[in-house]
């Protein structure tokens, strides 16, 4: 019953688009990664002032949708500031992508940094390392490997979220098969396709994560 | 259709960006920037990333006589509002149609296609002759078009269960998950006639509606509409407009 003969001249249609796709979620998440680290180290130490904005920013970028984030960004405020206008979908997609995410991984850094015992802190102070020291040489490293298979979950969550984009007018991967889609009325083939792309997509990133974990393991090998 | 232009943002220009909120793309004043879905067959869609239909050739014919470049830009049908309003495209060519409220907010040219909306529903079904029928029925809408308030406003309007979608009713009704749904007369007979979707029309067309393009309600605006308005009286004058029409939908749908 599939058609095949037009998911293969579909497929390397689609594929033109996704390298934007990639490439919106790879930017979104090294921005998305430092921003994160810096809200849950404020979190962590508790500094005063800014602990209460990381808590106000964490629980608005949590607490609404990435869709109503990318609206408020690219539509909305361009009213009020009419200089944000000059700002571009892509660049708009990506700056929603990485508030809101930041939110989230904020929180899973954040419990990765508490989870590392108490015992392995007084340590690091008992024998004089200061608190960055400690920060870097101890709690960090340790909180990476708990937190990376999180944190990948995000970035997968991440690059499905980029589909939102064709409502910025950005025509990435999915925006590009809906319009497909919407010429030859095959939609069984052109989303079975574009769910086949994201699929592969998300199973080369898991195989990639398998051998950073196995990296980040190797101390705890026995 | 023009391939994703290339993401050529550097981090750091990224940074600058998102720190000034400067990105400088303004428009230069010999481009129009027309706005639609690409997603509204065979108005305009995509076949081999190929933007195509009625919308696009009747704007390319305008540009030819404007001397604009027409720079087509797609987006989510419910995200084109929102980009006319702020200033990034400078029209939408998306058969929108002309209603009080969006006569109150937006600068419209002359009326380019004269339509009805028609209920249409899946093949077979008989229960469903026109919108009397519609009580206690679902019904499915696009997003962001007026079929909704067209439906708001019959006698029988509390009894329909009104069903919004961002898009593919056309699927969803043939796969019997609404009951019906409302398009303009004209792109239901297409779709039903091309795709062979099993679908077919319930009753005679319920509304009049007439589509035309949107601009801005200011001065830089109301001076594009006038170009274009004079444009498509060129069009109809010559009977470009009937060809282009013909071309697409066998019949001229740009008559009252």
């Amino acid at each position: 019953m599939l058609n095949l003969d037009y998911m293969w001249g579909l497929l390397p249609v689609l594929l033109r688009y996704l390298p934007l796709t990639l490439q919106m979620a790879t930017i979104a998440m090294c921005f998305a990664l430092i921003l994160a680290c810096l809200l849950a180290v404020v979190r962590v130490s508790k500094v005063p002032f800014f602990n209460g904005v990381a808590l106000l920013f964490i629980s608005f970028f949590r607490g609404t949708p990435l869709l109503v984030q990318l609206f408020l960004f690219y539509y909305g405020l361009p009213q009020l500031i009419s200089a944000l206008i000059s700002i571009t979908g892509v660049t708009a997609a990506v700056l929603g992508l990485t508030l809101h995410f930041s939110a989230y991984m904020a929180e899973s850094i954040r419990a990765a940094i508490v989870g590392i015992d108490r015992s392995q802190t007084e340590a690091a102070l008992s024998i004089g390392m200061t608190q960055s020291q400690l920060m870097r040489r101890i709690i960090l490293p340790q909180a990476t490997r708990v937190a990376t298979p999180t944190l990948m979950n995000y970035f997968i969550d991440m690059i499905k979220a980029t589909s939102l984009a064709f409502t910025l007018g950005v025509t990435e991967l999915m925006g590009a098969t809906q319009k497909e889609a919407a010429g030859s009325f095959l939609y069984l083939e052109a989303f079975l396709l574009v769910a086949l792309i994201y699929w592969a997509v998300v199973e080369v990133l898991s195989w990639g994560q398998r051998r950073l974990e196995i990296y980040l393991n190797k101390a705890y090998q026995r | 259709m023009p391939l994703p232009r290339p993401l050529n943002i550097s981090l750091a220009a990224l940074a600058l960006s998102v720190a000034s909120g400067l990105f400088a793309t303004s428009a230069q004043a010999d481009t129009l920037r027309v706005g639609m879905s690409g997603g509204y067959f065979p108005f305009t869609f995509v076949e081999q990333d190929e933007l195509k239909g009625f919308e696009v050739d009747v704007m390319n014919a305008v540009g030819e006589l404007t001397g604009e470049d027409i720079e087509f830009v797609t987006a989510s049908f419910s995200g084109l509002a929102g980009m006319l309003e702020s200033g990034r495209i400078d029209t939408i060519a998306n058969q929108i149609t002309i209603t009080p409220e969006r006569e109150a907010k937006y600068a419209f040219t002359e009326p380019y296609v004269y339509d009805g909306a028609q209920v249409v529903v899946r093949a077979g079904n008989e229960s469903i002759q026109g919108v009397e029928d519609l009580s206690g029925k679902s019904v499915a809408v696009n997003l962001g078009s007026n079929y909704e308030q067209l439906l708001q406003a019959l006698p029988n309007a509390d009894e329909i269960d009104i069903r919004t979608y961002e898009s593919n009713i056309e699927q969803d009704v043939a796969l019997g998950r609404v009951e019906a749904f409302v398009m303009d007369r004209v792109s239901a007979t297409q779709v039903i006639k091309e795709k062979g979707l099993p679908l077919e029309l319930a009753g005679q067309p319920f509304s009049t509606i007439e589509n035309a393009l949107p601009f801005r309600d200011d001065e830089a605006g109301r001076e594009q509409r006038d170009r274009v308005d004079a444009a498509l009286a060129e069009l109809r004058e010559s009977g470009e407009l009937r060809e282009i029409s013909e071309k697409w939908f066998d019949t001229d749908i740009t008559q009252p």
